[in-house]
């Protein structure tokens, strides 16, 4: 079998969070496109309908394969409950669970505030979303997982897991969580066939308005511009894959170049000739 | 009282002999007094044999002199294998012994990337790299046979992160951040440890020299300044001292949160 045709994911079961819009829905379809069928989960059903649509006519897109197949279930990424019966739900729909893509979350509650500012609401409501929300998938997918004999589970990180951010507690705090969430899950399932990797993606269009504005559209970042979504797509793929089937515990940024630097402004340049030769 | 003594003493570096190449840039020259201050003797080089760091270094050795210690400067190449073993065969004949070593090489340069020619490329890992391998080497003679040592090399945040027109520099300080891990693993039962110590965006630095550009810097900075080279040193004091006996192979970042910074 050729490499390329390690990306063939025909007939795996992907479970995505957050897939009612944005990179979660990019995601999503871009899996689609390599032949899985779709779990998308998310609070707002009218969004993960459309992304049902989209998987349903972008899926598959190639001859013999039957239409995309998408089962949107409305889940609370926050209730234990509300997880288990989504992956109840997925189990039921489509016997079993090869990739879980944990993509929910956001940069919302109490942002923007120094920390003796944040509320506890704003904490809790926070870190159970980005953070406590990814535990609840994987245990209640794992399971399945084992059974089957192997999976794949995806997080989503940032550079601000690994970074801080000024006036940013809660967040940084939760994707930093899920760094080390996930390297304990390699740990303990390397063993069963079960990879456990992070993406880091930078800045994206849809991300919060406020934090697009404050970097200026991208032009601080190394490469001068946003994330596109259909570039995440791939690389969802690749972790999905037989490809990565030794990558285990690991993060892949793909932000544009920002955190090969960071300890300086973007564009400084120093011009040093040696002393000697000058 | 007599306890609060007792912990000074254990950051005394009294009867201790130091050896800082390097002591001809800011924070090597920090490092050395520092040393001194806290009762070493204190040899000191220069990295290349340029007139300007021999100045420097002179001047550094009358710091020291000034503390009442011991000690001498010598200019040398740092990337000339016999310069270097001749240095350290000075500073134990005229020091006694040598405890620490104090590798603050800095070659600095930076060009973009088509630009830097292989010569350039040679040299500069020559002096940054290939220089510490030589001094850690030559040092290896009396720490081993003594039984104990000190090993700190000074780098920057260029070891941890990239820099536009900064390819050779980078890669030779990432390259003496990790020769820091590997000989202290290799040296961890001979009682010499190695560590390095991180230097922030420091007073001083040549590649600091444009002034917009380093105002920009610090106005990025999460503390919107630099650091001064003494900040930089203080730390170098414990690493040599005998409280420090269980630190091995880290890097001691000082650098006001900039690695924080995304």
């Amino acid at each position: 079998m050729g490499v390329l045709d390690k990306l063939r994911l025909d007939g795996k079961v992907a479970v995505v969070t957050g897939a009612g819009r944005g990179l979660g829905r990019a995601m999503a379809i871009a899996l689609a496109e390599v032949g899985c069928d779709i779990v998308a989960a998310a609070r707002t059903r009218s969004q993960i309908e459309e992304t049902a649509e989209l998987v349903r006519t972008e899926g598959h897109p190639w001859p013999g394969r039957p239409p995309g197949r998408c089962l949107p279930v409305p889940t609370d990424i926050t209730a234990p409950a509300s997880v288990q019966a989504m992956i109840d739900a997925a189990i039921a729909e489509f016997g079993r669970i090869d990739i879980l893509l944990n993509n929910a979350g956001g940069a919302t509650e109490g942002m923007g505030k120094p920390v003796e500012q944040v509320t506890d609401q704003e904490w809790r409501t926070g870190i159970d979303t980005n953070l406590s929300g990814t535990f609840y998938c994987c245990r209640a997918a794992i399971p399945h997982m084992l059974q089957q004999g192997g999976g794949k589970i995806i997080n989503l990180t940032s550079g601000f897991g690994l970074r801080g951010g000024r006036d940013n507690f809660m967040y940084t705090t939760a994707k930093a969580g899920l760094i080390n969430f996930t390297r304990s899950l390699a740990m303990t399932y390397a063993d069963r066939n079960i990879q456990a990797n992070l993406i880091a993606p930078g800045l994206f269009p849809h991300d919060n308005p406020a934090m697009v504005e404050w970097w200026r559209g991208g032009k601080f970042v190394p490469m001068g511009r946003l994330g596109r979504d259909e570039e995440l797509g791939p690389l969802c793929v690749f972790l999905a894959s037989d490809l990565s089937s030794y990558m285990n515990g690991d993060i892949l940024a793909l932000e544009g170049g920002g955190l090969a630097g960071g300890h300086a402004p973007t564009g400084f340049a120093p011009l040093v000739l040696l002393e000697e030769e000058a | 009282m007599a306890q609060a003594d007792a912990r000074r003493e254990q950051f005394s570096l009294q009867g201790k002999a130091a050896l800082v190449i390097g002591a001809s840039r800011p924070v090597g020259r920090a490092v050395a007094v520092s040393l001194a201050e806290a009762g070493a003797d204190v040899a000191v080089s220069t990295t290349t044999r340029s007139q300007r760091e021999e100045v420097a270094a002179n001047s550094c050795a009358n710091e020291v002199w000034a503390l009442n210690r011991k000690g001498f400067a010598a200019t040398i190449d740092a990337a000339s294998e016999a310069d270097v073993r001749s240095l350290l065969e000075r500073t134990v004949s005229e020091l006694g012994r040598l405890d620490v070593l104090v590798n603050a090489h800095d070659l600095p340069f930076a060009k973009p990337f088509q630009e830097v020619t292989p010569n350039e490329w040679r040299r500069v890992l020559d002096v940054n790299l290939t220089g510490v391998y030589l001094a850690c080497r030559a040092a290896a003679e009396p720490m081993l046979s003594q039984g104990s040592g000190r090993i700190i090399n000074v780098v920057s945040l260029l070891a941890e992160r990239g820099m536009v027109n900064g390819a050779a520099y980078c890669a030779a300080q990432a390259g003496v951040m990790n020769l820091t891990r590997a000989l202290a693993l290799e040296w961890a039962r001979s009682g010499i440890t190695v560590n390095a110590i991180g230097a922030g965006w420091t007073e001083g630095m040549a590649f600091l020299a444009n002034e917009d550009a380093r105002r920009q810097l610090e106005r990025y900075l999460p503390g919107k300044r630099l650091a001064q080279p003494e900040e930089i040193a203080g730390v170098a004091v414990y690493l040599a001292s005998n409280a420090a006996e269980y630190v091995t192979g880290q890097v001691v970042w000082i650098e006001g949160g900039a690695l924080s910074h995304v």
